[in-house]
């Protein structure tokens, strides 16, 4: 089973610079996500989204406070979608998923080569698997990230908006791939973290919706949003929760 | 067989029948393409001194049949093998000796910035000093063995090629570094399928250069120091005066490093760089 998310007393500061005070981010922040849920944080720019994903992946390390991993023995299996694709270069579309693979102290399940295979039909992009990075069109190196973070078998997936840097078609058309593989993920659904600055697509994508605000960073509101997967992004209910968030936010 | 299929074998067979007679011509069309500057910027190179010889009419400008003389008489003999191959041999340990050093001093002040304070002010050093000093100074500590090249040549190669291994291992982004970590990748495997692979590849244009370099510090040490090779012959050339001489050795060591070029580094760059998109193919 995937592995819960627990957050308690989190506080993060960064030091001062050019002579102002310290910048507190965090001050006793507390969060949980339940195992197989994918939650989306919101809010606006510099409120720490993606700190607070940083401080998940531990990229960062927190001043106070513990993030733990609930749910299972062994160490839990992280799988990030950066907002920019984060490929490597010199390596085939096929072989920078099949990177994932060479993670410490484990091997890969079955036979590496079919699994890559099946992620790319899966993604769509077969036809570009000896492909290098170069060459493929910006949606199409995402789709290659995105499979690279399904092919670790994920516990936990952290997704820091994969999708604002593509234009409007593509990120439309790579949010529904994301909300399919996740509906179709093989045993446990992964415990997934979305930061987005785009209400919608939490709306779209999300089980709860996280809104963060201010400084240091809280949550304005929590809500869960139960309307069942997948969804259609033109339903009028995600407008309404784009509503509602926008309203947790003052802005509305 | 109705019209349209007909229609569609006879268009066939004429493919069919005009393949043979103009396959060729795209790949002779594009070697053309390819071999048509080359040849002219030879060819102009050629003119203007053949033109220059007539005009001045001088010994110190030879016309080109007594230029092409002297190179047929250096080739022949095989006397230009033998003394290129010296030259190289030279050449290619001085060179290996500072791709061997660099390795380490490019990486480790790449990563440390106590490393790279460290070394800065001796690669600053070793760019202003003129491949001349290296050349005497190991001629007046080494005499005339294998070593005093071999040392000239590394030292005149070392700094620019720390430099380019420094800024390879530069060019890596955070934003990859961080990738390996949060998909917590094998440090063997960030080696093998990140490290190398870019090294090879940022490190070979620095290569070509250095090694560009090291054939104007061999020649130096040549001149000074030894009894054989490229240099020794310019100079041997140049004091019994003959220009011819001195520029048919100059051809000769020329064509050779076009070989190299073409035979080693061109391959290489370009095996080190497919999964580049070039603006210019």
């Amino acid at each position: 089973m995937s592995s819960d998310i627990v957050i308690e007393g989190l506080g993060k500061a960064y030091a001062p610079r050019g002579g102002r005070r310290p910048a507190v981010i965090f001050d006793g922040l507390d969060m949980r996500v339940e195992a197989g849920q994918l939650v989306a944080l919101v809010g606006p720019s510099g409120c720490g989204k993606s700190t607070l994903l940083n401080l998940i992946a531990g990229l960062d390390a927190p001043d106070a406070g513990a993030i733990r991993f609930d749910g299972r023995a062994r160490d839990s299996r992280l799988a990030m979608v950066f907002q920019q694709p984060r490929l490597v270069d010199w390596l085939t579309a096929e072989e920078n998923i099949a990177l994932a693979f060479e993670r410490e102290g484990s091997r890969p399940r079955g036979d590496a080569r079919e699994m890559v295979r099946a992620l790319l039909r899966k993604v769509g992009l077969v036809d570009h698997a000896g492909a290098y990075p170069q060459f493929l069109s910006g949606g199409q190196r995402q789709r290659v990230a995105i499979a690279r973070a399904f092919a670790v078998d994920p516990d936990i997936l952290l997704l820091d908006e994969p999708f604002s840097a593509l234009d409007e078609l593509t990120a439309r058309r790579l949010r529904l791939l994301l909300q399919s593989l996740w509906g179709e993920a093989d045993g446990p659904r992964p415990t997934g973290v979305l930061v987005t600055h785009n209400m919608l697509e939490a709306a779209l994508l999300a089980d709860r919706i996280f809104v963060l605000n201010g400084h240091p960073g809280r949550f304005a509101a929590v809500m869960d949003i139960d309307l069942p997967h997948p969804r259609d992004p033109e339903d009028p209910a995600l407008f309404a929760i784009h509503r509602q968030v926008l309203h947790a936010l003052g802005e509305a | 067989m109705s019209v349209v299929d007909k229609a569609d074998a006879a268009a066939r067979a004429r493919v069919r029948v005009e393949r043979p007679a103009t396959r060729w011509v795209p790949a002779v069309r594009s070697a053309a393409g390819e071999a048509l500057p080359f040849i002219a910027s030879f060819v102009l190179l050629a003119a203007s001194w053949e033109a220059m010889a007539l005009w001045l009419h001088s010994p110190l400008v030879p016309d080109l049949s007594a230029i092409l003389r002297e190179f047929l008489v250096i080739g022949e003999s095989g006397k230009a093998f033998r003394e290129i191959w010296v030259t190289f041999y030279r050449m290619g340990l001085g060179f290996l000796l500072a791709v061997v050093l660099a390795f380490p001093i490019g990486i480790a002040s790449a990563v440390s910035r106590k490393a790279e304070r460290f070394f800065e002010p001796g690669v600053i050093l070793g760019l202003t000093v003129p491949g001349l000093v290296w050349a005497l100074l190991c001629v007046i500590w080494f005499g005339v063995s294998i070593v005093s090249p071999v040392i000239a040549v590394a030292l005149g190669v070392l700094p620019s090629m720390v430099i380019t291994v420094q800024q390879g291992v530069r060019s890596l982004s955070a934003d990859i570094v961080e990738m390996t970590r949060v998909f917590r990748l094998k440090r063997t495997t960030v080696l093998r399928r990140i490290w190398i692979p870019l090294l090879y590849a940022s490190t070979i244009s620095g290569a070509r250069v250095g090694f560009s370099i090291a054939w104007k510090v061999i020649v130096l040490v040549e001149i000074f120091g030894m009894s054989n090779g490229v240099g020794y012959q310019l100079n041997s050339q140049f004091s019994l005066q003959s220009v011819e001489g001195v520029i048919a050795w100059t051809l000769a060591f020329w064509l050779a490093m076009m070989a190299v070029e073409y035979l080693v580094f061109r391959p290489i760059e370009k095996n080190a760089s497919h999964w580049k998109k070039s603006a210019y193919e």
